[in-house]
């Protein structure tokens, strides 16, 4: 709502400095909502029509807590206005109006909404990731509430755990989920993730094994399972073992892009090079933008001495490893630095 | 990998791993001081992360390998001299070596030719060159040489080659970042500055790169910087740390491999005409098997599995794999950690290392010393460490290594925050010790209490129409009918200087069949019947 370029855009329809309505307009981006309202209350006394006028003034109304008097004008810019700015302004406050009530289900589609008119918009983001994070917390917070002994408790307690890198509480907290609903789909796999993360140990490997093992029993159709057990074997140095994980892994789910290349090693090692290059051909396939299906083709051509196939691939990995626009710029060592006008 | 059943006969211990009893010697051996580098609770550039290389060197020609130790600020760098008793005497001040500032990289060679072994010190500032004057001091000779560079450069690793194989040594320096105090980001202040939740120092994504530098020796004393004609400036996206030299293509020129952290790995393959071409990725040593770019910090070469090839090895970060590229010939390189064995470390932040055959089999092992770039880690209380031990593994001789850190002695078990590590026989006992940078506290010096069962050599090459130092030089070792394999290099390991000697494991054999050296300048030489347990001195023949 503080946003200074889109007022210099509507300031802009009356650049007269006595003009109530542009004066309204820059009090309520300064700030000074109170006299913003007064401002337009009394240029809508004049020209009760002027839309800028009626919108700012809801807009001022919200921003001081009086989001029921505006609630109607606000409603009536972010359905009806032509002009895109004030839609936003509108449909943002009216989100924020929503939420401080607590009224997310009314929220929800207006934020919506915005997100599709305005998907870059850093305001709209913002207000989007808020009322998600809202909705989140306040179905955790309930659930804790009404529900403290549910295995879903430690689940959800074990996931938080892991996005805070705490790999440890995540151990445990899987572990007391899988002893009170041990038939659970996706907790051993979860915690078998959590293990591999909280410990470099290679016994965590052999930890992680049984657990992954555990979800297959649970359900033997679970590729990425197969394919985890596949990795432990071979980094233990089993790779007899781990070959039959890979194939099954990739039995299950033929457009699994990692077994591909796994079973693509596989054949390479067993010297058939055509069949390797095939599998990591259909991984590129399947998803253009992976650097490690690029980097294996590359090399399976490269050995197959296809030189020119091979250069071909790692023009493409030239391009995908490249850093994106800007990321190595100096506005990076400006980041904390403060902006000249601040 | 291609194994021979005949040639297993020939070693000393088989397959058995013999455990070695590494103890760390330094405090009787007389390394007492401490070689301050950054904060060891927080660091609050990237600068103070990665200091610093050592150097085993014999600078007075006497036969002895003499220690050489690299600091950061409010230290100096020492040289010690070796007494020939096991114990080493500081000589920094009457050497003319005392320095300041924030030295990174150390590599030797005789530039100049003169029969004495010089040294380059490269800084986050500057580089240093000093002349060895007759094996009694040093003498600055950087500005005389024309290595004064015009701004302050991250240099780090560094190493002597004859790439044009002229005869005299020219200089390769890798570059990290462009890096000053004043406009670096402080820990915490933008998103290129934490670890795990943690505020930490900046970099190195985020900073500005730099370029490689590659110097021609003009043989009157002076370099010229030929980084832009030779193509080694070309790559411009990677963060470079240790140098490896070697002959990866066997084509008798010098090849020079990068390690970069968080970017791409570089190999720069020597054309012969005075230029190189960076092909790392397509020859697949720039990245990990799933085409990743680690955070590559030292390198170190050896043929592991006696196919005759050099392979390459790399240390990276925590949470990532080391690295083992095994050469399937002519510089093409297959990532073989995982078929080695070697993927289950994944805790710890490798840098110095080295090939090495403790138990004198004739199958080279690998030693890695560790220590995180982040002393604030500590605070997680999880299983990496700021200050770790080493790993050691053993080589099993049939392309597998196997990790027997526990059972290889106190000394590899010890916790510094360690950096540059430097191998060689320092007391000619034909057991290669380890000396290791430790920041803020004094170097190890690993040395197996264990005598090992198997006979050994030491080579000292001397070039004539070559480089005297011999850099260069590629020597196949065949015993009992099998050969190994070896090449004299400048830097390497990280930001270190090893032995310019080489040492050979030989078994239980009591005679060497036969030396070959392909020597830099082309000439080809062959001695037979040599005996074991000592050094021998080889100088190239004259055509």
């Amino acid at each position: 709502m503080r946003d200074t370029r889109c007022v210099l855009a509507l300031v802009a329809v009356s650049v007269f400095a006595q003009d109530p309505v542009a004066k309204g307009i820059e009090e309520f981006h300064k700030g000074n909502y109170t006299a913003a309202q007064a401002t337009l209350e009394q240029a809508l006394k004049q020209d009760p029509g002027n839309q800028h006028a009626r919108t700012f003034l809801a807009l001022s109304r919200a921003a001081t807590g009086g989001c029921d008097t505006a609630a109607k004008d606000l409603n009536e810019a972010y359905t009806s206005a032509r002009n895109a700015e004030l839609r936003r302004l509108a449909g943002l406050a009216l989100a924020q109006c929503h939420m401080a009530h607590n009224r997310l289900d009314a929220a929800l589609p207006i934020v919506m909404e915005l997100e599709k008119q305005f998907p870059a918009d850093a305001d709209v983001l913002y207000e989007a990731a808020k009322l998600y994070m809202k909705g989140w917390n306040d179905v955790v917070f309930r659930m804790f509430q009404k529900t403290p002994a549910s295995y879903r408790v430690n689940q959800i307690s074990a996931e938080i755990f892991e996005i805070q890198g705490r790999y440890a509480d995540a151990v445990a907290e899987y572990r007391k989920a899988i002893e009170k609903k041990p038939a659970a789909v996706n907790l051993h796999f979860r915690l078998a993730r959590a293990l591999l993360m909280e410990s470099h140990a290679p016994e965590a490997m052999g930890e992680a094994q049984k657990e992954f093992e555990a979800e297959l029993k649970l359900n033997p159709n679970d590729a990425v399972a197969e394919y985890e057990i596949g990795q432990i074997l071979l980094a233990g140095n089993k790779p007899q073992d781990a070959a039959p994980r890979f194939e099954r892994a990739l039995e299950l789910a033929p457009n699994f892009a990692e077994a591909l290349l796994a079973v693509a090693r596989l054949r390479s090692d067993a010297k058939r090079n055509d069949e390797a290059i095939g599998l990591i051909e259909r991984a590129v396939r399947l998803e253009p933008e992976n650097e490690s299906a690029h980097y294996n083709l590359m090399l399976a051509y490269r050995n197959a001495g296809r030189s020119d196939d091979a250069l071909r691939e790692k023009a493409v990995i030239d391009k995908l490893e490249r850093p994106p626009a800007g990321e190595f710029s100096e506005f990076l060592k400006k980041l904390g630095e403060k902006a000249p006008n601040q | 990998m291609k194994r021979f059943a005949f040639l297993l006969a020939l070693t000393a211990a088989g397959n058995a791993p013999e455990f070695p009893d590494f103890r760390n010697v330094a405090a009787q051996a007389g390394l007492v001081d401490s070689f301050p580098n950054g904060g060891s609770e927080s660091k609050q550039y990237i600068v103070e992360t990665t200091g610093s290389g050592v150097a085993f060197i014999d600078y007075n020609n006497d036969g002895l390998l003499d220690i050489f130790v690299l600091s950061g600020p409010g230290g100096t760098n020492r040289l010690y001299r070796n007494d020939g008793n096991g114990h080493f005497t500081d000589v920094t001040e009457e050497t003319g070596l005392k320095s300041d500032g924030w030295s990174q990289g150390v590599c030797a060679g005789d530039f100049d030719n003169d029969g004495f072994t010089d040294l380059l010190v490269t800084s986050w500032g500057g580089l240093a060159l000093y002349r060895n004057v007759g094996g009694r001091r040093f003498e600055n000779v950087t500005i005389k040489a024309g290595l004064k560079q015009d701004r302050a450069r991250y240099n780090t690793g560094c190493a002597f080659l004859d790439y044009d194989n002229d005869g005299r040594l020219d200089i390769f320096v890798a570059n990290y970042v462009k890096f000053d105090f004043a406009t670096t980001p402080k820990p915490g202040e933008n998103p290129y500055c934490w670890y795990r939740d943690l505020a930490v120092n900046c970099g190195p994504r985020g900073l500005p790169f730099d370029h490689n530098i590659l110097y021609h020796n003009n043989g009157d004393g002076t370099f010229t910087d030929v980084s832009d004609a030779s193509g080694i400036s070309k790559p411009s996206q990677s963060y470079c740390l240790g140098v490896l030299t070697g002959d990866f293509n066997e084509d008798g020129r010098t090849d020079i491999f990068v390690a970069c952290d968080q970017t791409p790995s570089l190999l720069y393959i020597n054309r012969g005409d005075g230029t190189f071409s960076e092909e790392g990725v397509l020859r697949g040593t720039a990245f990990d098997d799933n085409g990743k770019a680690m955070s590559g910090m030292g390198a170190t070469s050896a043929d592991y599995d006696g196919d005759g090839k050099p392979d390459i090895f790399r240390t990276n970060f925590s949470d990532e794999r080391e690295t083992l590229y095994h050469n399937r010939g002519g510089a093409n390189f297959d990532d073989a950690t995982i078929s080695a064995g070697l993927a289950r470390n994944t805790r710890w932040v490798g840098w110095g290392c080295g090939f090495f055959d403790f138990d004198n089999d004739g199958w080279k092992d690998l030693l890695l010393v560790n220590g995180h770039v982040f002393p604030e880690v500590d605070r997680l209380k999880i299983d990496i460490h700021y200050k770790d031990r080493a790993i050691l593994y053993h080589n099993n001789g049939n392309g597998t290594f196997a990790d027997i850190s526990d059972r290889a002695g106190p000394g590899i078990l010890e916790r510094h925050a360690s950096r540059g590590a430097a191998f060689g026989d320092y007391d000619n006992d034909g057991s290669v010790e380890i000396l290791v940078n430790n920041q803020n506290e004094p170097p190890s010096l690993l040395k197996n209490a264990h005598r090992p069962a198997g006979n050994w050599v030491i080579l000292k090459l001397e070039g004539v129409k070559s480089n005297r130092s011999a850099i260069g030089a590629r020597v196949h070792l065949t015993v009992g009918g099998r050969t190994q394999i070896d090449e004299v290099r400048s830097g390497g390991s990280y930001l270190s200087q090893s032995d310019l000697r080489l040492h050979f494991g030989l078994g239980t054999a009591t005679k060497i069949d036969q030396v070959e050296i392909l020597w830099p300048s082309g000439i080809r030489q062959i001695v037979r019947n040599l005996n074991v347990g000592r050094v021998i001195t080889l100088r190239e023949p004259i055509e």
